[in-house]
């Protein structure tokens, strides 16, 4: 009786192994030993525009008259254009000079500072030390959540799979520009929530790795926005990443009234 | 002699700096400070090596003899120490001369750029500005 009990137990053991669901999780996932090598530190090249293929104007996201041009919709190329005139009289602050909320995706391919990116199996992390921000990436099998599932965050939900030494991921769930806390850069570039982005990343050679978006937004953009960020590994060995408290010595607070980012001199005080 | 030396380079100085400045601004923006450098000579008060932004606040003795307290903004700390600076780079009573990028108000407040130690000894983009 026994051992008939057992055989049994055996039996459904090796079908549930084989049923379609278990096979599918197993099958999406890439084993520890053929996934690349992105360890080390690493950091954005370039500036922190977004989108330097469509820059116009010279210098940095904070310099009056420097804009990109992404496929906007008249809406949100109005609405960019509000950004832009308050960033060139010096009123369109940062989000994050708030020290409150995490940067978001894709913004999170847009930072100084160094960078971690963690190959795992089941998972891929971006981690950064400016913010900090963390980025999930999951590559377990599973599938994206149906839209009703998802409620717009900063950095929505992830997705992907390897293909070689690609990894493709595609993101959903942003919350965009719904509550005017998430940005893409300094000059205002914002997306909807209903934006979808497909990124493919990999090693272009051993110190670069390069993230190519495809930026899907029926709300914002009028066809398909392709952005490529790319990241060069740091040489030295042994670096450390620390931590970063926004608020530890701030000293560029945002005037809520006026939007402008002030300065504190030695007493404490605005000095701008 | 004085003891502050706001040597504006007007003609041979005003450089294009927001290249210089980015890295000091990543947090916030950039407006309000000039674009001129100037040289300040004074006594270390504190560095304060933290986060988002490094200051260094600066005894500077103006003309007339009276001491200002002026800060001085730079980078992050985490990046600032890949690059070797340590909180122990600017000491408490250390004499030091200063290359900044000064508010365009006149407020003592300024970019970091570069500075020179008593011993010769830089710092930062001395050499570049």
């Amino acid at each position: 009786m026994r051992i008939k009990t057992l055989t049994m137990l055996c039996g459904l053991s090796i079908s549930l192994m084989f049923s379609p669901l278990s096979f599918a999780q197993e099958a999406a996932v890439t084993p520890f030993a053929q996934l690349p090598d992105w360890s080390g530190l690493w950091s954005m090249m370039g500036g922190t525009i977004f989108d330097r293929s469509t820059q116009t104007g010279s210098g940095g996201a904070i310099d009056h008259g420097v804009r990109e041009h992404p496929p906007y919709t008249p809406e949100y190329e109005k609405i960019y254009m509000k950004h832009l005139a308050l960033r060139d009289i010096d009123r369109y602050p940062d989000v994050i000079t708030n020290c409150g909320v995490p940067v978001g995706f894709p913004r999170i391919l847009n930072l100084p500072d160094a960078y971690e990116f963690v190959v795992r199996p089941d998972i891929f992390y971006i981690v950064t030390e400016n913010g900090p921000n963390t980025m999930r990436v999951y590559t377990d099998g599973r599938k994206l959540p149906a839209k009703e599932d998802t409620w717009g965050t900063y950095t929505g939900v992830s997705v992907g799979h390897w293909e070689g030494d690609t990894l493709v991921w595609e993101t959903i769930g942003l919350k965009g520009s719904r509550d005017n806390d998430s940005i893409l850069d300094r000059t205002g570039l914002i997306l909807s929530d209903q934006a979808r982005i497909t990124t493919r990343m990999r090693k272009v050679n051993e110190n670069t790795l390069e993230a190519r978006m495809v930026i899907e937004d029926p709300k914002a953009l009028t066809k398909p926005w392709n952005v490529t960020k790319q990241f060069r590994k740091s040489k030295k060995p042994g670096l450390f990443m620390y931590d970063y408290g926004c608020a530890e010595n701030q000293r560029n607070p945002v005037d809520s009234a006026t939007g402008k980012t002030l300065i504190l001199g030695a007493d404490g005080k605005p000095v701008n | 002699m004085k003891s502050i030396h706001r040597v504006v380079f007007a003609a041979v100085a005003i450089t294009f700096a927001s290249i210089a400045i980015q890295p000091v601004l990543a947090h916030h923006s950039g407006a309000g400070f000039s674009r001129e450098t100037i040289q300040l000579s004074g006594t270390v008060k504190e560095f304060q090596f933290r986060n988002p932004h490094s200051w260094i606040q600066v005894n500077v003795p103006d003309p007339s003899g009276k001491t200002v307290e002026w800060s001085i903004e730079w980078g992050s700390p985490n990046q600032l120490g890949r690059e070797g600076i340590r909180p122990s780079s600017f000491t408490p009573g250390m004499s030091i001369t200063m290359k900044v990028h000064p508010m365009a108000n006149g407020s003592p407040v300024g970019g970091f750029v570069g500075a020179k130690m008593s011993d010769g000894k830089t710092i930062g983009k001395w050499d570049a500005e």
